[in-house]
C-alpha cells in the first residue's frame, strides 16, 4: 500500500457568495495524496486549506471538479454512500477535540466502532489498543472533564484510528495545544502513516510539524504555490506532477 | 450503557426541567383521578368490605341514596340460595362534644352508619375486630375511624352527644377515613335508642348473603329474573366497576381531567421539546464530528430518539415520586388516594408519547450538525 496513491483530486474550484461578489476559494486546485506519507499543507489564513480539505473528504461538495479517493470518484457518490464511504475510510482530527462529555475514553472510541458493525467485546478490546496507542492506557476511565487539552486530543486521534482509516484529515490538530502535547500529536500522525500506511493529510500553521512530513504543500489564495517531497513514494517520477 | 442514556445521567441537571415538567403533568392528571377515584372509594369503603355477597339496589339507581320498597326482602328470600338479606342503613346525625377544659367545642354532621354488631352479620364490615364488635354490642356505644377524633373533638372513652342524647366513643377502626363528614358506626340497637332507625316502608339498599359466594354472579341474573325490574342485583366486582364507570360520566369530573390532560401534554411538550433542543445544541459539535466519520443522520436522529425515550422514563420515575408524597399528604388531611392500574397505564404512555413528539420535533436543530463547520 505505502506509496500509491490514495487521492487524486483534479480542478477542485469553489467559490462563496457574498452578496453579490463571487469570492472563489479554490481555483482549479489538483493535488494528489500517497499512502503512508504525511502530507502538509500549509499557507495564510484564509487561503482556502479548510476548504480544499473539506472537498477532499467528502463534508463539501466543490463547484467543479472531481475527487478520486481510493479510486472511486467520491462526489458522484449519493450523500448517503458518501456517509458511508467516510465510515469505511476515513479519519478526522480537528482544533476542537469535540468529545461527548457524558463518555469516558473508551466509551468514545467505542461510540463511533459501534457504527462500523464492530461487535461489542472486539470494539473493547480495540477501543483499549487504539488508547493505549496513544499512550492514553491510565486514562481509559476518566471523561472529558478530567483529561487535559492534549490527552483530549489524543482521544479524538485514538477515536479516528480506531476504524483503520486509509484516509486521515487533519485541520489545525495542535493550535489549541502547548508545543510538547503538540509534538505527540504529530508523531502519532506520522505513526498512523508508517505504520497504518494511512494517507494523512495535515493542514497546520506550525512550521514546527514540517519534520515529520513527507511533503509540504504551500497554498495561497485558492492556488497551490508549491509542492516539494521531502520523502519521495515510488510511483512518483522526480519530475513530481506539480498544481 | 448507551450515548444517550449516559448522557442523560451525566447533564442531569440539564435535562431537569423536562424531567419535572414531564412529572407535574403526570401528576395533574394522576393525583386528579386518584383524589376522585379515592372518595368514590371512600363512599362505597363500607360496602366493599361487607361481606354481602350481592347488593340489591332500586332498578334505576347504581350509587347509594335512592330507595326501594321493604317488600323486596321477602322477595329475595324466595330464592333458595338467599341466607341473609338486611338494609345497608346510613343515616346523618347531628354531632356535639363535651369539650374538657381548654378544649374547643366541636358540632359537625355526621354519617351514622348501622350494623349488627354480631360476627358474620351481612351489614359487619369483614374487617372490624373482636374488641370492636363487643363495643358495639353495648348501647350507645359508638365507634369511629382513628383519623376522625380530632376532627369530632373526642378520644377513645371519651362521651359525646348525638341528637340530643349522650353516647360513649368506645373504640376506634382504621381505613375509613372521610374528607367531609366522619363516619360513626353504631348498632342498629343503639340506632333505634338514637331514633335513628326505624322500620319504614322503604329501604336503601340491600345486603345479601348466599350460600355459596362462588356462584353470586349466575345468583345475581337469576334474583333479577325473578324480581321483575323492583330492584337490581349486582355483585360486589359489578357494582364497584359501575361506580367508578358512573363517577367519569360526570361531566363536571370530565371536563376537568381533560383539561388537566390538555394542559399537561401542552406543557410537557413545550417543555421537554425546548430542553432536548437545548441538549442538542449543547452538543451540536459533537453531533458534527460523528457526521463527519461516516454515522449517518438516521443513526444520530436515533440517539436523540433513545434520549428523549429516557427522558419519558425519567419523568415517569419523577412522577412516581412526586404521586408517593401527593399520596402521603392526602392521606394526612384523610383523603384517600386510589390509583387503578388503568389511569398509571394511561399516563405512562402519555409521558412516553409526550417524550417522544417532544423528541421527533427536536430532530430539526441536528440539522446544525454542519461537519464541514468543525474545518476552521
Ligand atoms: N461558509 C462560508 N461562507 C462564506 N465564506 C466562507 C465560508 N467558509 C469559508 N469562507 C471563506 O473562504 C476562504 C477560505 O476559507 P478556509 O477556511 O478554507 O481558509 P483556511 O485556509 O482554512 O484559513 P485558516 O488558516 O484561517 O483556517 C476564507 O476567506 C473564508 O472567509
Ligand atoms: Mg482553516
Amino acid at each position: 500500500m505505502t506509496g500509491k496513491l490514495a487521492i487524486e483530486a483534479k480542478g477542485l474550484t469553489k467559490s462563496y457568495k457574498i452578496g453579490k461578489i463571487k469570492q472563489p476559494v479554490l481555483k482549479e486546485v489538483n493535488f494528489t495524496a500517497y499512502h503512508g506519507q504525511v502530507t502538509m499543507v500549509m499557507g495564510p489564513s484564509g487561503s482556502g486549506k479548510s476548504t480544499l480539505i473539506a472537498a477532499l473528504s467528502g463534508l463539501m461538495k466543490p463547484d467543479e471538479g472531481e475527487v478520486i479517493a481510493l479510486g472511486e470518484s467520491l462526489w458522484k457518490k449519493k450523500k448517503a454512500k458518501i456517509d458511508q464511504f467516510r465510515l469505511d475510510h476515513c479519519g478526522f482530527i480537528f482544533q476542537g477535540f469535540n468529545l461527548f462529555p457524558a463518555l469516558n475514553a473508551t466509551q468514545q472510541v467505542e461510540q463511533v466502532l459501534k457504527y462500523c458493525k464492530v461487535k461489542k467485546g472486539e470494539a473493547k478490546k480495540r477501543a483499549v489498543q487504539a488508547l493505549t496507542e496513544v499512550g492514553l492506557d491510565k486514562r481509559l476511565k476518566q471523561t472529558p472533564s478530567a483529561l487535559s487539552g492534549g490527552e483530549k486530543q489524543r482521544v479524538a486521534i485514538a477515536r479516528a484510528l480506531s476504524k483503520n482509516p486509509q484516509l486521515l484529515f487533519a485541520d489545525e490538530p495542535t493550535s489549541a495545544l502547548d508545543s510538547v502535547s503538540g509534538q505527540v500529536v504529530i508523531k502519532l500522525l506520522h505513526r498512523a502513516a508508517k505504520e497504518h500506511g494511512a494517507a494523512v493529510i495535515v493542514v497546520t500553521h506550525d512550521p514546527r510539524l514540517e519534520a515529520y512530513a513527507d511533503r509540504v504543500i504551500h497554498m495561497e489564495d485558492g492556488q497551490i504555490l508549491s509542492d516539494t517531497f521531502v520523502n519521495r513514494p515510488e510511483d512518483v517520477p522526480p519530475s513530481a506532477p506539480h498544481a | 450503557m448507551s450515548l444517550a442514556l449516559s448522557t442523560l445521567i451525566y447533564e442531569w441537571r440539564r435535562y431537569m426541567a423536562a424531567v419535572i415538567a414531564l412529572a407535574v403533568a403526570g401528576l395533574l392528571v394522576l393525583s386528579l383521578v386518584g383524589m376522585f377515584m379515592g372518595i368514590g372509594k371512600n363512599f362505597t369503603a363500607t360496602i366493599d368490605r361487607s361481606p354481602a355477597d350481592l347488593m340489591v339496589l332500586p332498578p334505576d339507581s347504581q350509587g347509594f341514596g335512592s330507595s326501594q320498597p321493604r317488600r323486596n326482602i321477602p322477595t329475595l328470600y324466595q330464592h333458595p340460595e338467599v341466607v341473609e338479606v338486611m338494609p345497608y342503613t346510613q343515616r346523618w346525625a347531628m354531632w356535639a362534644n363535651f369539650p374538657s377544659p381548654g378544649q374547643s367545642a366541636k358540632r359537625d354532621g355526621v354519617q351514622v352508619i348501622i350494623v349488627d354488631p354480631i360476627a358474620g352479620a351481612v351489614t359487619l364490615p369483614n374487617d372490624f375486630p373482636e374488641d370492636v364488635i363487643l363495643a358495639l354490642q353495648e348501647p350507645y356505644s359508638v365507634v369511629v375511624d382513628a383519623t376522625s377524633l380530632a376532627k369530632l373533638g373526642v378520644k377513645v372513652g371519651d362521651k359525646a352527644q348525638m341528637n340530643g342524647r349522650t353516647v360513649n366513643v368506645r373504640a376506634t377502626i382504621t381505613n375509613y377515613p372521610s374528607l367531609f363528614n366522619s363516619m360513626v358506626f353504631m348498632s342498629r340497637q343503639t340506632a333505634k335508642l338514637l331514633n335513628l332507625y326505624d322500620e319504614g316502608p322503604r329501604v336503601g339498599s340491600l345486603l345479601v348473603k348466599l350460600r355459596d359466594p362462588a356462584r353470586a354472579a349466575i345468583v345475581a341474573k337469576e334474583l333479577n329474573d325473578m324480581g321483575n325490574k323492583q330492584f337490581r342485583a349486582w355483585t360486589r366486582e359489578d357494582l364497584a366497576r359501575e361506580n367508578q364507570a358512573e363517577m367519569f360520566k360526570e361531566s363536571f369530573i370530565v371536563i376537568m381531567l381533560g383539561f388537566m390532560l390538555i394542559v399537561g401534554v401542552f406543557i410537557g411538550v413545550v417543555i421537554t421539546w425546548q430542553t432536548l433542543q437545548g441538549a442538542i445544541l449543547a452538543n451540536i459539535k459533537e453531533f458534527a464530528s460523528l457526521r463527519a466519520l461516516g454515522v449517518s443522520m438516521g443513526n444520530l436522529n436515533l440517539i436523540i430518539m433513545e434520549l428523549s425515550f429516557w427522558v419519558g422514563v425519567a419523568g415517569l420515575l419523577m412522577t412516581g415520586i412526586l404521586l408517593v408524597g401527593v399520596t402521603a399528604l392526602a392521606n394526612a388531611v384523610g383523603l384517600t388516594m386510589f390509583y387503578p392500574l388503568w389511569s398509571i397505564i394511561t399516563i405512562a404512555i402519555m409521558l412516553l408519547t409526550i417524550a417522544v413528539i417532544s423528541g421527533l420535533l427536536s430532530l430539526g436543530v441536528l440539522k446544525k450538525s454542519q461537519p464541514a463547520d468543525l474545518l476552521r
